[in-house]
């Protein structure tokens, strides 16, 4: 295994995750950017040795073509994800003049909205009993 | 109060100034839109064919092709004004997958194993054997796929007045 | 088997008529009653009188052995004639009874579908078998329970039933479990042969008798059949009285006598069912309601039902087979009658029972009949096996468990000559006033009355004929344990039994007859409100998790993913030992140098407060990793890797334009110096997981199969490409779908926001 690889994956997790931890939408778009490549190097470091193209015909010892496979279309994929965050980025800051994710204010909601509207055990059961 | 509305807004707001107002040029414009653009229409298609025995494929191929719209789009020119006639990109996305789906299960109809390839081996004169293996049109719907989500994405990120997407129905 | 041909023909023509024929649902039930009919005739014919018990297995899961595997041994044959009888009959008060009811679909369709699984529990002859079916029973009494979907109070009673059973069913398949490991099979005459011990088996044995405690209604789990009456009367009458709950009473008799020795499950089984019958019978002494009177009877009778047939003597058993039967043919009348007398007179008050006597004289005295039945009366049904249960108990060689149950059922006996009596004073005393109007048709009258009719007169008739009821029908109750043994008789002599029940009667009556009609307090029981509590503070404490957890911060989300994910890696590592002797391989100066860019390029993207700046070191970091790519043998990846990095500027770029220059000063959520900690626990424990996974891995890569064969079957030389449009082209399918959902996605968010943000520049501008 190449230790320069695994170093640079180290970084590269590090640097993703820091910016996944932001609040600015393009900081979280430049973070699942940088999560990904480092998790393509990781496939492919840890994955395969370094050896020739796994093209049939080649001279010598052929590599591992699996993980190539499995990164080639974590690439492709990984751009349309980009492009979908920048496209949330894009469109937050049309209408809201901001590109930060504010806290979902439902989240916490929830709990407010379920306890107000529920009757109590007693209660209903009150009502159970009434003709 | 600045709206976002017109370009000089944005520039005036801090914000970089268009793409299209950087590198626009008579003689680039001219070197891309005559003859890079249908060069590189070329290699993409030569890409995506000999991905089987050779670095390429679908998703390169497909890419190529992107790289070109993008080429267009900073020339100034607006890359679908001519494509969108003839395939509208959401048709082409649905096209690619329609083709990638049905190289999927047209083996189940003759007693194979979906996705098994077939290999066909022609004798052209001149050129020799040619091996055609039906996994390449999977490879071409791949190709119609990426071509047709690149230029989706532009378009739409790309354009201040949405055209292509307007108000249509899409989905 | 062709009964199993019935038990489908029930499920598809309840689903037919539940789905297909909500129109017409009277032809699904007239369809319902022909396989009733059909089923009636198989039992009989395939198992009356024959020497061996016809079986009958149906492959599903033969690599896990997981068969469904019937019987239809004598036992089998009872029930599944109890099932199906009772279903015909009852269907048929149902024509009648729901006539311009548009429930009418759904009931039929769930009613025989009900029916369709009952039979499959009564016939099945493993454990497995009777928890695929028992289950089913479960979710029909559930949707049957809750037939009116407008009643709050039916559908949170159908809610408590589903709960309640559903519980007893995890854990009958707790105990599939642990008999399939330990003792190696769940067929009830294996079990029976093998007489399994053990902790394991012990644990099975609890676990089988909560099964069957839920689902026939036993203390601590009494309360919801009560509940359940919410249900229309001939639901009430053929699922929660002669049949369903009766499935945990054919659970206990299936397995009593592989388990019964054990002084544990006598325990038990005697001391459920003593309490449910004295609770059961204490409260239908005081219940307005004649259904909720005869809801806490029934509870009061399967606890006795459990006490015998659980109690693992063979005699206590064939009483208990023979009472089951006696059980469920007056039960019914009684259910289907008040369903008359509630038809009528729209009430099902104990106290205006009587007024309608006039008016249904022939249902009034099928009620009385049905009523003495129940309360052991001779020349009664009832009586004949009362009176086994009695000398089975006074005969039953268990020592102090025997004088417990024998206690408790002389007990619980008076109590129930004691409501019976009382029901008896209420139908047969002179009425406060006559109802006038009729509500029925004609028609629908005989229907409605013909069954009520029916059922007292087979509990008159089979009282008469005890000993050949019992030749025929409960004799062959034995093939569930070859000791069981006995015979009915109508008049025993006078021996120590009959002056118990003298005795019983004598203080039952006088009881029963001096309880007021009009009792003072009804409503929910204890165990509702218990189950009510639990049930609320369950949701109570998911919503205080769910408002702990979900505070609706995106960042905290990602930092407690990445927090718990680095711990759950680091455990590894903790328990794996770090890896120590990891073969590294020298690179060449070259990839070190483009690594080291890379990764000063990563660290820039996070501190430059440009955007665009950012960007651009992004694609640095994207063009640097193609060309490490290249170095180690990826050339397609590294193509693939270019053309994307620059396609990702360029979308940058675009969304960017519309965006201040500089990153706003990003609002502390939490300190820095936290998430960098995170960040960089990340960045270690990762890379030395990923080696310590590919250090310990052990199967060969798959790579030389493909490289193999890419050229021959596949065409193909770039065995990268092969194996994305070949070998594993469903992946690249399912991946392309994704790019194609991602796109349409971008479309759409911009499409929107453009709308929103004409409308809104619209709107400033007026």
């Amino acid at each position: 295994m190449s230790f320069s690889l695994l170093i640079l994956t180290g970084v590269l997790f590090a640097a993703g995750s820091y910016l996944l931890m932001e609040r600015s939408l393009t900081r979280i778009a430049l973070g699942v950017g940088v999560l990904g490549n480092g998790v393509n190097v990781l496939i492919v470091a840890a994955g395969s040795s370094p050896a020739e193209a796994p093209i049939i015909g080649r001279v010598g010892e052929l590599t591992d073509p699996l993980p190539q496979a499995l990164v080639l279309t974590a690439i492709v994929i990984g751009f349309a994800l980009l492009s979908f965050v920048l496209a949330l980025a894009w469109r937050n800051w049309t209408i809201t003049e901001n590109d930060e994710v504010e806290d979902d204010v439902e989240d916490r909601l929830i709990t407010r909205r379920d306890s107000s509207s529920a009757k109590s055990t007693d209660e209903r059961h009150r009502e159970d009993v009434s003709p | 109060m600045t709206s976002p509305e017109h370009p000089k807004d944005v520039s005036n707001s801090g914000g970089a100034r268009n793409p299209s107002d950087i590198v626009r040029s008579a003689i680039f414009d001219e070197l891309v839109d005559r003859w890079l653009s249908k060069v590189a229409v070329l290699v993409a298609i030569y890409v995506t064919f000999r991905g089987h025995n050779a670095p390429g494929g679908g998703f390169a191929g497909g890419l190529i092709v992107g790289g070109v719209f993008v080429l267009q789009y900073l020339t100034g020119r607006e890359p679908h004004v001519r494509f969108r006639t003839i395939l509208h990109p959401t048709r082409l996305l649905g096209f690619g997958l329609l083709l990638a789906l049905g190289t999927t299960v047209t083996p189940l109809f003759v007693g194979a194993t979906p996705l098994e390839s077939h290999i066909w081996k022609l004798d052209v004169p001149l050129i020799g054997e040619v091996k055609i293996v039906s996994s390449m049109f999977f490879d071409l719907g791949v190709f119609f796929v990426v071509v047709a989500v690149v230029l989706m994405i532009l378009l739409s990120l790309g354009t201040r007045q949405s055209t292509v997407f307007g108000d249509e129905d899409i989905a | 088997m062709a009964l199993l041909v019935a038990v489908l023909g029930l499920f598809l023509v309840g689903v037919a008529t539940a789905v297909g024929l909500r129109r017409r649902p009277l032809v699904g039930a007239f369809a319902g009653l022909a396989v009733f009919l059909a089923g009636v005739a198989a039992t009989v014919v395939e198992g009356v009188g024959v020497d061996e018990a016809p079986t009958a297995t149906v492959k599903w899961l033969s690599a896990l052995g997981l068969d469904l595997h019937f019987s239809l041994d004598g036992f089998g044959v009872l029930m599944s004639l109890i099932v199906l009888v009772l279903g015909f009959a009852v269907l048929t008060y149902a024509i009648a009874y729901f006539e311009h009811d548009e429930t009418f679909a759904r009931f039929v369709g769930v009613f025989l579908a009900f029916a369709g699984s009952m039979t499959g529990v009564v016939i099945a002859s493993d454990l497995f078998t009777m928890f695929v079916f028992w289950e089913l029973t479960s979710i029909c009494s559930f949707l049957l329970i809750g037939l009116n979907d407008k009643s709050e109070s039916a559908r949170q009673a159908a809610v408590r039933a589903l709960l309640t059973t559903g519980a007893g069913g995890l854990c009958l398949l707790g105990a599939v479990a642990l008999l399939q490991v330990d003792v190696g099979t769940t067929r009830f005459t294996d079990l029976v042969a093998l007489q399994p011990t053990g902790t394991l088996v012990d644990a099975a044995i609890v676990l089988i008798l909560l099964g069957a405690f839920t689902k026939s209604a036993q203390f601590p789990f009494h309360f919801w059949l009560p509940g359940a009456m919410a249900a229309p009367t001939p639901v009430s009458a053929y699922l929660h009285s002669a049949t369903m709950v009766k499935a945990g009473i054919v659970l206990l008799a299936r397995t009593s006598p592989a388990f019964g020795e054990s002084a544990f499950w006598q325990w038990w089984v005697v001391i459920a069912g003593c309490v449910t019958m004295l609770i059961g019978g204490w409260r239908a002494l005081r219940q307005n309601d004649a259904k909720l009177l005869l809801a806490h009877s029934t509870v009061s009778q399967l606890g006795l039902l459990t006490v015998l047939v659980g109690i693992g003597s063979p005699l206590a058993l064939y009483a208990g087979v023979a009472h089951l039967l006696a059980h469920a043919v007056f039960k019914v009348g009684l259910f289907l009658g008040v369903g008359v007398v509630d038809h009528e007179l729209e009430t099902r008050e104990v106290s205006r029972l009587a007024e309608a006597r006039t008016r249904l004289p022939l249902v009034t005295a099928s009620l009385v009949v049905a009523t003495l039945s129940m309360a052991g009366i001779i020349p009664f049904f009832g009586f004949v096996t009362k009176e086994k249960a009695l000398v089975a108990l006074l005969e039953a060689d268990l020592g102090n468990v025997a004088t417990i149950a024998l206690v408790g059922v002389v007990a619980g006996s008076v109590l129930s000559v004691a409501y019976s009596a009382r029901l008896l004073r209420a139908l047969v005393r002179r009425p406060l006033k006559v109802a006038a109007e009729h509500h029925t048709s004609r028609v629908g009258a005989i229907l409605l009355a013909r069954p009520v009719v029916e059922a007292a007169g087979f509990s008159l008739a089979f009282g008469l004929f005890a000993s050949f009821v019992g030749k025929v029908l409960v004799a062959p109750a034995l093939s569930l344990d070859a000791d069981a043994k006995g015979k009915l008789v109508l008049w025993p002599g006078i021996d120590d039994a009959l002056l118990i029940s003298a005795v019983v009667i004598i203080v039952g009556s006088f009881i029963g007859w001096r309880a007021p009609l009009t009792a003072t307090r009804t409503g929910g029981t204890r165990g509702e409100r218990t189950f009510d509590r639990i049930y609320d503070s369950t949701l109570g404490f998911a919503k205080r998790i769910t408002a702990a957890t979900q505070t609706g911060s995106l960042p905290m989300y990602v930092a407690v993913t990445a927090v718990v994910a680095t711990a759950a890696m680091l455990s590894g590592l903790l328990l794996d030992g770090f890896p120590s002797a990891a073969s590294f391989v020298d690179d060449s100066p070259m990839t070190v140098l483009v690594a080291l860019l890379v990764a000063v390029f990563a660290v820039a993207t996070v501190v430059v407060p440009l955007r665009f700046t950012a960007a651009l070191l992004l694609g640095g970091v994207g063009y640097g990793i193609a060309v490490l790519f290249v170095m180690r043998g990826a050339p397609d990846l590294a193509l693939t890797q270019l053309l994307v990095e620059t396609l990702t500027i360029v979308i940058f770029l675009l969304a960017l334009r519309v965006m201040p220059r500089r990153f706003a000063p990003a609002s502390q959520w939490v300190p820095k110096w936290a998430r960098a900690a995170v960040a960089a626990a990340i960045g270690v424990v990762v890379p030395c997981f990923a080696l310590l996974v590919r250090e310990s891995r052990e199967a060969p890569s798959v790579a030389a199969d493909y490289l193999t064969r890419s050229v021959d079957e596949a065409g193909g030389a770039n065995v990268v490409n092969v194996i994305l449009v070949d070998f594993r082209g469903f992946d690249t399918m399912g991946e392309i779908t994704v790019l194609a959902i991602a796109a349409l996605g971008v479309v759409n968010l911009v499409r929107v926001a453009e709308r929103q943000r004409r409308a809104k520049s619209a709107g400033s501008a007026k």
